[in-house]
């Protein structure tokens, strides 16, 4: 899941440099949005929905803040996974321990830079004006195996991302209200993020 | 007679000879093990087991990381050097890096029996009764940014534990990521690939290390440039030292060779005595080999390296035998006549300083015990029987300058006009002596005996700290009457352990113990299921199953386990069934450890560094009783020459130069070892002959001492080389060897202060 995610966050944030109006996202910058993140799984009776704000920091990470209706920041840097609930830790997962995400990392700030070739090994990539599609093209490869298949609505971000994965559960989120540099870190991010 | 048994002599010779020369043919069998010269744990075959197994699970195995800024480059050059020396046949195929499908295996082998699993962390959570904590971390990897989150999971495992369980298995080598089916660290921008290895030879074989090492090493070298490679494994650290000890070895046996030669050829001015001097070493040195193979079946470097000293010594006879060139005797018996009691004696003595190194229960040592009696005999037998035969020298003129110089020191131990000289030289040492002995410290850690290479053990400590590996200096040993009792008394040791800052890993932390899980099983109903499952599902809108999924029909079992390969080290935690390692990362506290296993049942803490250092301070101290009891049977020896007064005095000189030696090496910051201790066994043997030829001297001739001058000298050259040795232990022995000679020789002559010590006898 954290991979599918990471994908994702890797599209958002590649995505930007594919159109030809905004800047691409460089080390130093601040994007910040709102998003809706919605799983749906089976057995039950509705999707799991929380809502809240993201900041991206490349070269730093991600800060994903849940607010309701369960308040959980999730804070993802090249070290790790780390969750807290009213600022108790309630999950740490080193990227040591967690195969792969430091990997993702890596991808993530590849393609950052505009390097697609991370993610061209693991997944066949379809664009077009405003979708791209992600299907994984090794069956084998772990970093694919739990992903059925990915698709990113992109404006002058990416907008909003639905993934699929083999049990037939999917994840779909929203993305509004992205600014790209409007306010830089303030201390607690910072923090968060070193 | 004399004839018979000198051909009797040629004949044992001749057939050690032939027995050597047929074993080299082959390559000598040559042992590099510094561990092979320490004795073999006899107390408990157990603890011995426990410590083969982990020596040897260890002893095969290669770890090398491979680094570079770029990961392909690093990863390329990782997948290199396994290709190279897989295909050279130095390295096994198989790898210990579980791939995919073992993976898979292991979560297939343990998601059915997940009821009796949990996460250290989390069991500790249920014990504290605080089950809100789980369903708080549940609701926050479902609310938030990834977790595992899945509808087929959280039916059977509704508040994930078992990923909680699975992240928090207590690997080896924590600190590596799997990227793409190899082991990865990033640090400071270096891709560290991981590469495993193990090896298909015995790394302790001088043939196997070299040809592994070449090609390691040429593998490197055709890397491109940032390439950085750090080694672990025996293999590296075997090769170095028998690399270095040979080197070393031959070093000191060609300076120690050419500096005998040298004083020789100054000293008498002539081939001939030089060619028996080495005709005596020679057939010491090949007896004493011929001896040692056929005894022991191997020879260790360090029997090698003394053999290389042994020279030293035995050329000490061929060098009294021909000092009397230097005097009126002319012919060869009567030559020998004269220095004869004091060879026998010499000898005598010497190899009751020897026997002492073979009670010792180091089995190196035994070698160089053997090695050096049956070296000496063989030197001692040669002078007394072949020298009278061979020797044609005419008598000569000793050189003026050095015979006043001889006569100088007779003198000075002699004469009333230096009685204050004398006793200014023996406050001068007493006082030297007394200020030493308040430095003078035990040296007892194994682990500064060694000569490890330095880069080795940096490089060492470096993939340790890189990759997290622990360390495998100290272990515990878990014993019980079945598996479940073994893994039930890991348990309790866990429970002691937890809380450390350390990790440590148990095969009972990767399948506990039945009653464990059942144990689990309730707590997790008890504490977790009962008061939070309802009211979770509600919140989240999930249905229950509709069936309850049966439990498994029986524990999880060890066995299970340990068939998905997917956790390789598991086979270095179970010795047996009824038998298992616990082993430790870096940075226990040493004293907590020792606490942990105070009081329960089965559990020992074996410290095979500790235990060794344990043993050298143990046979110190078996030494200094030796070197207390061997001066009493010198002189019961002595006694029955000089009476107990003359032989008290005979060897008041070596006695006085291995009491003094420690405390003067003191003052250089040189600590007193187990190998100073031995030095001292040698010390007093060399001090005692020193002592025994001068006292044999009835006239005072400058030729006797000119002859043990030359004697010191060339002990002093061997062994004094010793001292410039990078193996600690040899420096230790080189260092005592040489200011212990050193001081007998100067004391020797003080033995001819009183005239009459020996009968007078008629000469010829």
């Amino acid at each position: 899941m954290i991979r599918a995610l990471l994908l994702v966050l890797l599209l958002a944030l590649s995505a930007t440099g594919l159109r030809a109006e905004p800047a691409m996202l460089k080390d130093g910058d601040v994007l910040r949005g709102h998003f809706v993140q919605e799983r749906h799984m089976q057995g039950f009776a509705h999707p799991i929905r929380s809502e809240g704000s993201f900041v991206v920091a490349p070269g730093r990470g991600l800060i994903w803040r849940a607010e309701t209706p369960f308040a959980v920041t999730t804070v993802v840097t090249p070290a790790g996974l780390v969750q807290s609930v009213e600022g108790t830790e309630t999950t740490r997962l080193a990227a040591t321990r967690l195969p792969f995400l430091s990997r993702l990392y890596d991808m993530m700030a590849g393609a950052l830079g505009g390097d697609w070739r991370a993610l061209d090994g693991v997944f066949a990539i379809t664009r077009t004006a405003d979708q791209i599609v992600l299907v994984p093209s090794k069956p084998d490869d772990p970093t694919a195996a739990q992903i059925a298949g990915i698709t990113a609505r992109l404006g002058r971000f990416v907008e909003a991302v639905e993934i699929r994965k083999p049990g037939g559960d999917f994840d779909r989120l929203t993305f509004t209200a992205q600014s790209l540099n409007t306010r830089p870190l303030d201390a607690a991010e910072a923090a968060m993020l070193k | 007679m004399r004839k018979v048994l000198a051909l009797l002599w040629l004949a044992v010779v001749i057939v050690a000879g032939v027995h050597v020369a047929t074993i080299a043919r082959s390559g000598l069998p040559l042992e590099t093990d510094i561990m092979a010269l320490l004795p073999r744990e006899e107390r408990d075959p157990a603890v011995q087991a426990a410590k083969d197994r982990i020596a040897e699970t260890l002893a095969r195995r290669v770890v090398v990381l491979v680094g570079h800024p770029e990961r392909d480059v690093a990863r390329t050059e990782a997948s290199e050097l396994r290709r190279r020396l897989t295909e050279a046949g130095l390295v096994k195929t198989e790898t210990d890096v579980p791939g995919p499908e073992a993976i898979k295996r292991l979560g297939a082998a343990y998601f059915p029996h997940r009821a009796g699993l949990l996460a250290d962390n989390d069991r500790a959570a249920l014990e504290h009764g605080d089950g809100q904590s789980l369903v708080t971390r549940a609701l926050s990897q479902l609310f938030g940014f990834g977790g595992f989150v899945e509808s087929r999971l959280l039916a059977r495992d509704p508040f994930l534990l078992f990923p909680a369980f699975l992240t928090g298995l207590p690997v080896p080598a924590n600190r590596l990521s799997i990227d793409e089916g190899m082991p990865t660290v990033i640090e400071d921008g270096t891709h560290w690939v991981l590469v495993s290895l193990i090896l298909t030879g015995e790394p302790y074989a001088l043939e196997f290390q070299n040809r592994f090492v070449t090609a390691f090493d040429a593998a490197l070298a055709d890397a491109p440039p940032g390439v950085t490679a750090k080694r672990l494994g025996a293999v590296f650290f075997a090769q170095a030292g028998a690399t270095q000890a040979i080197g070393e070895s031959s070093r000191i046996g060609l300076v120690s060779l050419a500096g005998i030669v040298l004083l020789v050829v100054v000293a008498f001015r002539s081939a001939r005595p030089l060619l028996l001097s080495l005709l005596a070493i020679g057939t010491g040195f090949l007896v004493a080999l011929s001896a040692c193979l056929a005894l022991f079946g191997s020879l260790h470097v360090a029997a090698q390296l003394f053999g290389a000293s042994l020279i030293g010594i035995a050329v000490d006879y061929a060098l009294l035998y021909f000092g009397q060139i230097f005097t009126n005797r002319t012919r060869p018996a009567d030559r020998l006549a004269q220095v004869m009691p004091g060879l026998a004696l010499g000898a005598a003595c010497a190899i009751i300083g020897y026997s002492a190194l073979a009670l010792s229960p180091f089995p190196g040592l035994k070698q160089v015990a053997l090695f050096s009696a049956m070296g000496l005999l063989g030197s001692f037998l040669t002078v007394v029987l072949w020298f009278p035969l061979l020797d044609r020298a005419p008598g000569a003129r000793l050189n003026r300058p050095i015979a006043a110089a001889a006569r100088g020191l007779w003198r000075f131990w002699d004469e009333a006009r230096f009685g204050r000289a004398r006793i200014a030289l023996v406050l001068v040492l007493a006082g030297l002596g007394a200020i030493g002995l308040a430095r003078l410290e035990p040296d007892d850690d194994v682990r500064r005996q060694q000569g490890l290479s330095p880069t080795l053990v940096a490089e060492q400590a470096e993939i340790q700290r890189l990759a997290g590996f622990g360390q495998l200096t100290q272990f515990f040993l878990v014993e019980g009457d079945s598996e479940q009792q073994v893994l039930e008394r890991e348990e309790a040791l866990s429970a002691r352990l937890s809380g450390s800052a350390s990790g440590w890993q148990a095969a009972s932390r990767f399948v506990p113990s039945a009653k464990r899980q059942a144990d689990t099983a309730a707590l997790v109903e008890r504490d977790l299921t009962q008061p939070h499952l309802a009211a979770y599902r509600d919140r989240l809108g999930m249905a229950a199953p509709a069936v309850p999924e049966a439990a498994p029909a029986a524990p999880l079992t060890l066995a299970e386990i340990t068939a998905t390969r997917a956790l390789p080290f598991l086979d270095a935690l179970v010795l047996s069934e009824k038998m298992h390692v616990v082993t430790l990362d870096r940075g226990h506290d040493p004293a907590r450890l020792r606490a942990a296993a105070e009081g329960l049942d089965g559990v020992r803490l074996i410290d095979p560094t500790g235990d060794l250092s344990e043993l050298l301070r143990a046979y110190r101290l078996r030494t200094l009783g030796l070197l207390t009891l061997t001066p009493l049977l010198m002189l019961a020896l002595l006694s029955w020459r000089y009476g107990w007064g003359g032989a008290l005095r005979v060897m008041l000189p070596a006695t006085a130069a291995i009491v003094l030696t420690p405390p003067l090496l003191a003052l250089v910051g040189v600590g007193f070892s187990f190998f100073s201790a031995m030095g001292l066994v040698l010390v007093l043997s060399i001090g005692t002959d020193y002592a025994l030829f001068c006292a044999e001297d009835r006239d005072r001739d400058a030729a006797i001492l000119v002859s043990v001058c030359l004697a010191m000298l060339t002990t002093s050259l061997s062994f004094g080389l010793l001292a410039f040795s990078d193996v600690a232990a040899v420096r230790a022995f080189g260092a005592t060897m040489l200011v212990g000679v050193l001081l007998a020789f100067l004391l020797a002559p003080s033995v001819k202060q009183r005239r009459g010590l020996v009968p007078e006898r008629t000469e010829r």
